[in-house]
């Protein structure tokens, strides 16, 4: 497996591993 | 109005001298005892000050209760708490009782109130910035924090602190788990309520805004059974509001649903979900006007006349309109007579609450000094414990009332 990137609880990403902001949505828009 | 909240009062208190005559031997153990007592008013005061901010908050409530723990915590290792924590008497209202009061005469039961009334703080801080009209990003981030702030100290109080009280909460108060619940869940369900307002603002997949309204109307009804067994005069005003919310958030979810549907080309399911969604809303209007007539503890506003609400009902109503002029010129699909169901499982915007951790214990709070306080030189009588029964005087709030919403925008 690959090194993970950031520390595990890191606000950035959610339990799947994307990008999130701080309301906990998606980076990117998925539209 | 970006947003509306209804609020419960905050909880009152008598004054707190902690004169520790004799009992405070040294001039260390007696500025102790005069930092506590003016911490705690500048804290108090800082309740009812509208320009207070969440850092001013924390400030003010860290000094305090940094020195409050030196009546908690032991100090030289020989016993399992502080020897000051039953010296003094605290007196606290409830948010739902009116100005009756509780007394006990313990460090932690003044810890726990404390912190209660800075949850509520919080969660009427957030109330009025997302009371204003177009409320900016970093406002919004300022909301969606605070509550979540709310949460966490409700939930630490209840899971850490308030166990460890030797008088257990009777019905209906503040620290009983009916009402500590109900504000735990309905601070996360409103912090969901700006992330949705966001998802919708920066056009989020439509199934994202579905599952997240949905949660949110689960958390709203949640909230609301857990108030269902306590007495009715004073909560039912509290229950209607998460009836309402509860009710707008299920339209919320079956209008975006309807709009998955109707990208999946399902449009005779996308008419229902819309139809189930104006179902929903007309509920929730009345709803809100049973709200305004309701008597009880809390604020007063006319929610089904803002422009968050009527933007609901505007937008089912245009969805609707489309779903059926498509299937009048594409699909022409039966609508079914059940409406389709919702077993959304929200992925993302769920809002936890923020763990909520004491400041340290104050430098000023050494072995030396606990050891001064001498327990065999008992304090004078206090004034505040002669007056067990004293009804407390309620807490002057700044108006919180809701700005006049136009809806118009200045670009």
């Amino acid at each position: 497996p690959a090194i993970p990137e950031g520390v595990p609880g890191d606000r950035t990403t959610n339990r799947d591993g994307v990008l999130v902001d701080e309301f906990g949505l998606p980076q990117i828009p998925a539209t | 109005m970006t947003h509306w909240f209804h609020r419960n009062p905050l909880k009152a208190t008598a004054p707190v001298s902690f004169n520790l005559y004799g009992v405070a031997s040294s001039p260390a153990a007696n500025k102790i005892c005069n930092d506590l007592r003016t911490t705690r008013a500048r804290l108090l005061d800082m309740f009812t000050d509208s320009t207070c901010t969440p850092e001013i908050m924390k400030k003010s409530s860290d000094e305090y209760f940094a020195l409050l723990q030196g009546f908690i915590l032991p100090l030289d290792g020989t016993t399992q708490e502080s020897k000051l924590r039953f010296i003094q008497n605290f007196k606290w209202s409830d948010t739902l009782q009116g100005n009756i009061a509780s007394a006990q005469q313990d460090a932690i039961f003044e810890l726990v109130s404390m912190a209660y009334n800075v949850a509520i703080w919080y969660t009427k801080f957030a109330s009025r910035l997302a009371g204003k009209e177009n409320i900016t990003e970093d406002e919004a981030k300022d909301v969606h924090k605070s509550l979540k702030i709310a949460a966490g100290i409700f939930k630490t109080l209840k899971e850490t602190h308030i166990p460890r009280l030797i008088t257990p909460a009777e019905k209906g108060r503040d620290l009983e788990p009916r009402v500590i619940d109900t504000y735990i869940v309905q601070s996360q369900a409103e912090a969901q309520e700006v992330t949705i307002a966001r998802a919708i603002e920066l056009k989020h997949n439509a199934s994202l805004i579905a599952a997240l309204s949905y949660e949110t109307a689960n958390f709203y009804q949640k909230a609301d059974h857990t108030l269902n067994t306590l007495d009715p005069e004073c909560s039912s005003k509290w229950k209607k509001y998460l009836q309402l919310k509860q009710h707008f958030y299920m339209a919320y979810a079956h209008c975006y649903h309807g709009q998955t549907l109707l990208a999946g080309d399902k449009c005779g399911e996308a008419i229902r979900s819309l139809q189930e969604a104006e179902k929903f809303y007309s509920r929730a209007e009345a709803l809100c006007k049973e709200y305004r007539q309701m008597k009880g503890p809390g604020s007063t506003a006319k929610p089904s006349e803002q422009l968050f609400f009527k933007k609901l009902g505007t937008f089912i109503k245009n969805t609707l309109e489309k779903c059926q002029r498509e299937n009048g010129f594409i699909y022409f699909h039966k609508v079914p007579a059940e409406a389709p169901a919702l077993e959304l499982k929200a992925s993302y915007g769920l809002a936890e609450p923020t763990p909520f951790e004491l400041p340290p214990l104050s430098a000023q709070c050494t072995p030396e000094v606990y050891a001064s306080f001498d327990l065999t030189k008992g304090p004078k009588e206090d004034k505040a414990k002669a007056k067990h029964d004293e009804e407390i005087k309620p807490v002057k709030e700044p108006d919180l009332k809701p700005q006049k919403d136009t809806g118009c925008v200045v670009s």
